[in-house]
């Protein structure tokens, strides 16, 4: 019996630890190493796999969950890393804080395949530090078997029909640009007015919400567990994959549009390993096979006679212009990201 | 007992029990107070316009507290802790008390049954409830077979399905402490309460509960401390919906990058618990105190 009762303590202890801690690999100097810190399933595996095989060198792909997540391992120093793939405003957050290495452009002589859309981002004029990789819209998913009649305007969510089946995005930034963007405001304001119309009205739609959720939104929406939504377009192509009645629009109002970039942290080791493998993820060849597997826009103007006919012809993937002139980009706010939060704690408050 | 303790006599004396006691410091000295007095000291700092730490010293973090809305969480998060703990010894005292009960080739089984959960991953346990519990879920789905139900039953995302689980996770906490002290009870002085004429509920109450009072305490701290910090089963389980403290602390860490004003939400919710702790502690003891009188 003494035995068990050790076990059971060291049971107990064991348990403690609930939180699990990620860990970085280390870099070994003999071969050619490229470190890469991205999101989940950013890449085709096999495209990393070609690239390895011609040029010799060896890729390390470690993954995080958010951008913050990214940016405290990045500001801590000493990461290791030669490639990081932040988001638009974490871009713009990252260029201030001096944690971005210019891109040397020589490198990078695919950039010119860029669509010119993306070639002077607000986060990032000229791109100096930040390739656009992967692009989306935040608008509005609905299942049809349970949504009919057209939906148009971010206001639809406010239906009282789909009441407890609303699905919102897990962040204060999206949310609130919601709001924002609905009042007919800008989706990064710094007006604390115009903040709190765009919180009243979100207020009001808090009991229509059965979840806030960006890690599974795509399995709510395909288990019908949630009608309608705030999905990004790329997400709502692989839940129209999975689940055909569900649509995707791009409200009239207006919407966040965002990117995923290219980018090098300060003090990167392999750092012309890094540009000559962006550099190979924008040939067009390279980036068709690359970007047909992710499910994400290619924002490689070469590559799009290129691409599958049906990969072309999916509007969720390939965006009307008119969508895309409605978009807004989401800036830093600085200081008042403060606001942004309390407002999201309340709405979170359940009351 | 007795017998142990003058076996380890010999060690008593000098440095040989420092030793025993060394690895342990070293972990908690690197790993616990390093990491705590940085939190305290970056509760004091400011926040830079993006994000980072700024080392200036300020009380602001402290005084954004004192704002109806966090003190309400704190409130919440207290209730949720307190209720999980409630429920959770009501549930685990009869089944340590039974398990305590069996032969003892039974009870290894028992135990391994509490534990096997652990085996696996607290986050996946979590989304399997997620499976059990979804409008179009397991349960959902036999009830609309056998026709007792036409509409699927709201059974997640609200309270109910966090404090279930809340529950079904910290229940282990509380089973495997109280198992311990029972099995350690003395079973003559049952006997002898009931040569000396009480009923059953009159020695569970006056002889096996208090004897068993410190893996009631150990196990209502356990499960009580680590509901407090709980974030993982109100997102998952609860829809994100209605945070506690550990979901806006998290949230300070990441989406609003305020890690001063984190920490001292932290520093709070820590020293609240203390008191709550103690005060429990002291609870206890008093009504121990009041039976011995009696």
């Amino acid at each position: 019996m003494k035995k068990w009762k050790s076990l059971m303590i060291g049971a107990v202890a064991a348990a403690l630890a609930v939180t699990a801690a990620g860990c970085s690999s280390s870099s070994t100097e003999e071969e050619q190493v490229l470190n890469i810190y991205s999101w989940a399933d950013n890449f085709n595996p096999d495209v990393i796999k070609d690239f390895e095989q011609k040029y010799n060198v060896k890729v390390n792909y470690d993954i995080y969950g958010s951008n913050e997540e990214m940016l405290a391992k990045i500001q801590a120093g000493a990461s290791g890393y030669d490639l990081i793939q932040p988001s638009d405003y974490m871009v713009a957050t990252m260029i201030k804080l001096g944690l971005l290495e210019e891109l040397n452009k020589e490198n990078i002589p695919n950039e010119k395949n860029i669509v010119s859309t993306f070639q002077t981002p607000p986060f990032d004029p000229g791109n100096k530090h930040s390739l656009v990789y992967t692009w989306g819209i935040t608008g509005i998913a609905y299942n049809k078997k349970y949504v009919k009649g057209e939906i148009t305007s971010w206001q639809d969510l406010w239906n009282p029909e789909y009441k407890g089946r609303v699905i919102m995005l897990n962040d204060p930034r999206e949310v609130m640009g919601v709001g924002l963007i609905k009042n007919g405001f800008s989706n990064s304001t710094k007006d604390k007015g115009e903040l709190e119309k765009a919180f009243a009205d979100l207020k009001t739609l808090l009991p229509s919400v059965v979840a806030f959720d960006t890690d599974n939104i795509k399995q709510k929406m395909i288990a019908e567990e949630a009608w309608i939504g705030t999905v990004w377009s790329g997400d709502a192509a692989i839940i129209n994959g999975e689940n055909p009645d569900v649509e995707y629009v791009v409200p009239k109002e207006g919407a966040t549009i965002w990117a995923d970039t290219l980018a090098i942290p300060k003090g990167a080791k392999h750092k012309e390993l890094a540009e000559k493998f962006i550099n190979y993820l924008m040939d067009p060849e390279v980036s068709v096979k690359n970007y047909e597997w992710i499910g994400y826009s290619n924002p490689n103007e070469k590559a799009y006679p290129l691409h599958s006919e049906e990969y072309r012809a999916n509007k969720m993937i390939f965006l009307d212009k008119e969508d895309m002139a409605r978009a807004e980009w989401l800036v830093d706010v600085g200081d008042t990201l403060q606001e942004y939060d309390r407002y999201w704690t309340e709405m979170k408050s359940g009351r | 007992m007795v017998a142990g303790r003058r076996g380890d006599a010999h060690l008593k004396n000098g440095k040989q029990l420092k030793i025993l006691a060394l690895p342990a410091f070293v972990w908690l000295g690197a790993l616990f107070v390093l990491p705590m007095l940085m939190i305290t000291a970056l509760s004091f700092m400011k926040r830079g316009t993006y994000g980072q730490v700024v080392y200036e010293f300020t009380l602001n973090n402290y005084a954004r507290m004192i704002d109806p809305l966090y003190i309400q969480i704190f409130f919440d998060t207290f209730l949720v802790a307190v209720l999980t703990t409630a429920i959770s010894l009501v549930c685990a005292y009869p089944m340590a008390y039974y398990i305590s009960r069996m032969d003892r080739s039974a009870q290894k089984i028992w135990l391994l049954l509490v534990m096997i959960p652990f085996w696996i991953n607290f986050l996946v346990r979590s989304y399997a409830w997620v499976i059990i519990l979804r409008s179009q879920g397991v349960i959902n789905t036999f009830l609309l077979s056998t026709g007792l139900i036409q509409e699927p039953l709201p059974l997640l995302y609200n309270f109910g399905s966090v404090m279930v689980g809340m529950v079904y996770t910290l229940l282990p906490f509380m089973v495997l402490p109280i198992y311990v002290s029972l099995e350690q009870l003395d079973r003559r002085k049952l006997e002898a309460a009931y040569d000396l004429g009480a009923t059953p509920w009159k020695t569970f109450w006056h002889v096996t509960l208090p004897l068993t009072k410190s893996g009631v305490i150990t196990g209502s701290i356990l499960v009580f401390v680590s509901s407090i910090g709980m974030f993982v089963v109100p997102d998952v389980m609860g829809g994100a919906k209605s945070a506690l403290m550990g979901n806006v602390i998290q949230n300070q860490f990441l989406s609003a990058r305020d890690w001063p004003f984190g920490s001292a939400l932290s520093i709070v919710l820590m020293l609240l618990s203390m008191v709550l702790i103690y005060l429990y502690y002291r609870a206890v003891n008093a009504a121990e105190a009041k039976e011995g009188t009696a």
